[in-house]
């Protein structure tokens, strides 16, 4: 279609733009409100100041939840992303029978509600032992992330020429030597994609957590329990740190892998 | 490339093994390799969900089969009604992203390419951002001295807040707005592949701008618009976090009561019971959309 600008344009352009405002709008607002003086939520705010950020530092709380949130979702990604590197290798390359009943189930907790997951692993932990536990917790993050690292390690492998393994197999070298000297090496900026994206879904999880964290707390945890009772605008100054927390997970994204192949995988 | 040549460099001193050895051997390398996330996958996924569904139809004390729990949650008008509220509610989400997404999507496909990436990146950031901090954030927006009551009142709209949390209508508002990137950015996508030449030959042949749209346009782009919608109803289906903070606790939805039941109540069997119904209807739903996607992409 040409690029003229017709009149009878307007309308639409109006309604997409009204559309655009509306999804960007609480990533917008929230900054602004975190640097504000007044302790209930006021829009504009009355004065500026950075007591929620003081409020926010000087609690212990939020320090604890902070390390747990890190420790966890560095714990998560990395498993996940061992495991779920390994699995999509042989997904590719290997042919046996059954293969697509075992990437379905790979890829199921992707598609199951988390409230599904969450209840489930509520009541089988509690029978096992491991509610409450952090690794628990690290075990209901990885099996969260892993479908993620299956499918983008799926695409990544699938872009790697499969004649340069087989050479290397042909000059004598073995199925691990192939594996951790050829094809790892060369999967490094997919697999960092993916570990970010882990480590990012890992940090922001809710659902799962809340079910079965115990007495353990992280960042989403505290400030959905902060959420449920009252009004808090050191919640504020969280949200924005947040925010700015994906946005450079995000751009780290785009840096590290810049091939349309991992992103293409993702969306 | 440069490491893959280095390594078989290295390996060269290795002799070529007879290919069925090789073969046989390949296989067992696989399967340790394959190992760690099936393991993972048994114990902390397959096992616990059969363990619920199994929860959903046996007696808690004697393990004996039973459909009591079924009966239960059928005859019970509390349960029924959150069911009903949480369908309707999806398909009230579903319906207004629609609404939202598709002329955002279409209008996207018309900018030049530079605006194009700029409304991209910010779909995608969105995207992006934890559903927590966007959900909360409409309380900032939405509240009585949010942005929105405040601009209404000094616009001379209203003269005492409108009430938007806390009820039905915040919930639709924030889950729309967290599943809008789902409908458009495959919506986006499907419009671009939209063969241009069929819009020529439609106006060569003298139909008008609304008859293209219509008639050739919009119908190309319905299996995609019809997937990403089940997509987003599906998503609807299970959201807890938006309706439990936007919704205040007045207007739960099926995961809301799934929570209830287990830790306030402690009725794990009738969440179990919950957790079947949900995951039959979302399961059926997915082959549905896994069906359109495979057809028409």
């Amino acid at each position: 279609m040409s690029g003229r600008f017709r009149l009878s344009d307007l309308p639409l352009a109006t309604f997409a733009i009204l559309v655009l405002v509306f999804l960007c709008l609480p990533i917008m607002i929230v900054a602004p409100m975190s640097f504000s003086d007044a302790k209930s939520l006021e829009f504009p705010p009355p004065a500026w100041s950075l007591r929620w950020y003081q409020n926010l530092l000087g609690n212990p709380i939020w320090i604890d939840a902070g390390k747990n949130s890190l420790l966890l979702a560095t714990l998560a990604s990395t498993a996940a992303l061992a495991c779920g590197t390994l699995a999509a290798y042989v997904l590719v390359r290997g042919e046996f029978r059954g293969r697509r009943i075992v990437e379905a189930n790979f890829m199921a907790p992707m598609i199951v509600p988390s409230i599904i997951v969450a209840v489930s692993l509520y009541i089988f932990f509690a029978r096992t032992g491991l509610l409450g536990s952090f690794f628990g917790l690290v075990l209901g993050h990885v099996i969260l992330a892993t479908p993620y690292v299956v499918l983008i390690m799926q695409a990544a492998i699938r872009g790697f020429d499969i004649r340069i393994e087989q050479v290397a197999a042909t000059l004598g070298a073995s199925q691990l030597q192939i594996l951790t000297k050829i094809v790892l090496p060369n999967l490094v900026p997919s697999a960092a994609a993916a570990w970010i994206f882990c480590f990012v879904m890992s940090f922001d999880e809710v659902v799962v957590t809340l079910f079965i964290s115990g007495t353990h707390v992280t960042i989403p945890k505290r400030m959905f329990a902060e959420l449920m009772l009252q009004v808090n605008p050191t919640v504020t100054a969280v949200a924005t740190l947040l925010i700015m927390f994906n946005i450079l997970a995000l751009v780290l994204l785009l840096l590290v892998t810049r091939r349309s192949r991992t992103l293409a995988a993702m969306t | 490339m440069i490491d893959a040549s280095l390594a078989i460099d290295g390996a060269v001193a290795g002799p070529a093994a007879a290919p069925a050895s090789a073969r046989r051997r390949f296989r067992w390398d696989l399967l340790l390799l394959i190992a760690p996330l099936l393991l993972v996958t048994a114990v902390v996924f397959d096992v616990p969900l059969l363990n619920t569904a199994y929860w959903a139809v046996s007696d808690a004390k004697s393990g004996a089969l039973t459909t009591r729990h079924f009966q239960e949650f059928l005859e019970s008008n509390a349960y029924m009604r959150i069911i009903w509220r949480t369908l309707f509610v999806s398909l009230e989400v579903t319906l207004v992203t629609i609404l939202l997404g598709y002329p955002l999507a279409y209008w996207t496909t018309k900018l030049r390419p530079r605006l194009r990436m700029i409304v991209l990146a910010l779909v995608v950031m969105t995207f992006w951002v934890s559903i927590l901090v966007r959900t909360y954030a409409w309380i900032v927006i939405l509240g009585n001295a949010g942005l929105v009551n405040r601009s209404l009142h000094w616009l001379g709209i209203t003269s005492k807040p409108v009430e938007f949390l806390y009820n039905e209508l915040g919930i639709v508002i924030g889950m729309t707005n967290v599943l809008l990137p789902f409908l458009v950015l495959p919506l986006y996508a499907a419009m671009l592949r939209v063969d241009q030449r069929l819009l020529q030959v439609a106006e060569t042949l003298g139909a008008s701008r609304l008859r293209i749209f219509w008639q050739v346009f919009f119908p190309l782009t319905v299996p995609t618009l019809a997937a990403s919608s089940i997509l987003v109803f599906i998503l609807s289906l299970g959201f807890y976090i938006t309706p439990a903070v936007l919704g205040g606790g007045k207007v739960p939805l099926i995961a809301n009561m799934m929570d209830l039941l287990i830790n306030r109540f402690a009725r794990w069997e009738i969440a179990a019971v919950v957790s079947v119904v949900l995951m039959a209807i979302t399961l059926t739903l997915y082959a549905v959309y896994q069906r359109l996607r495979e057809k028409y992409q």
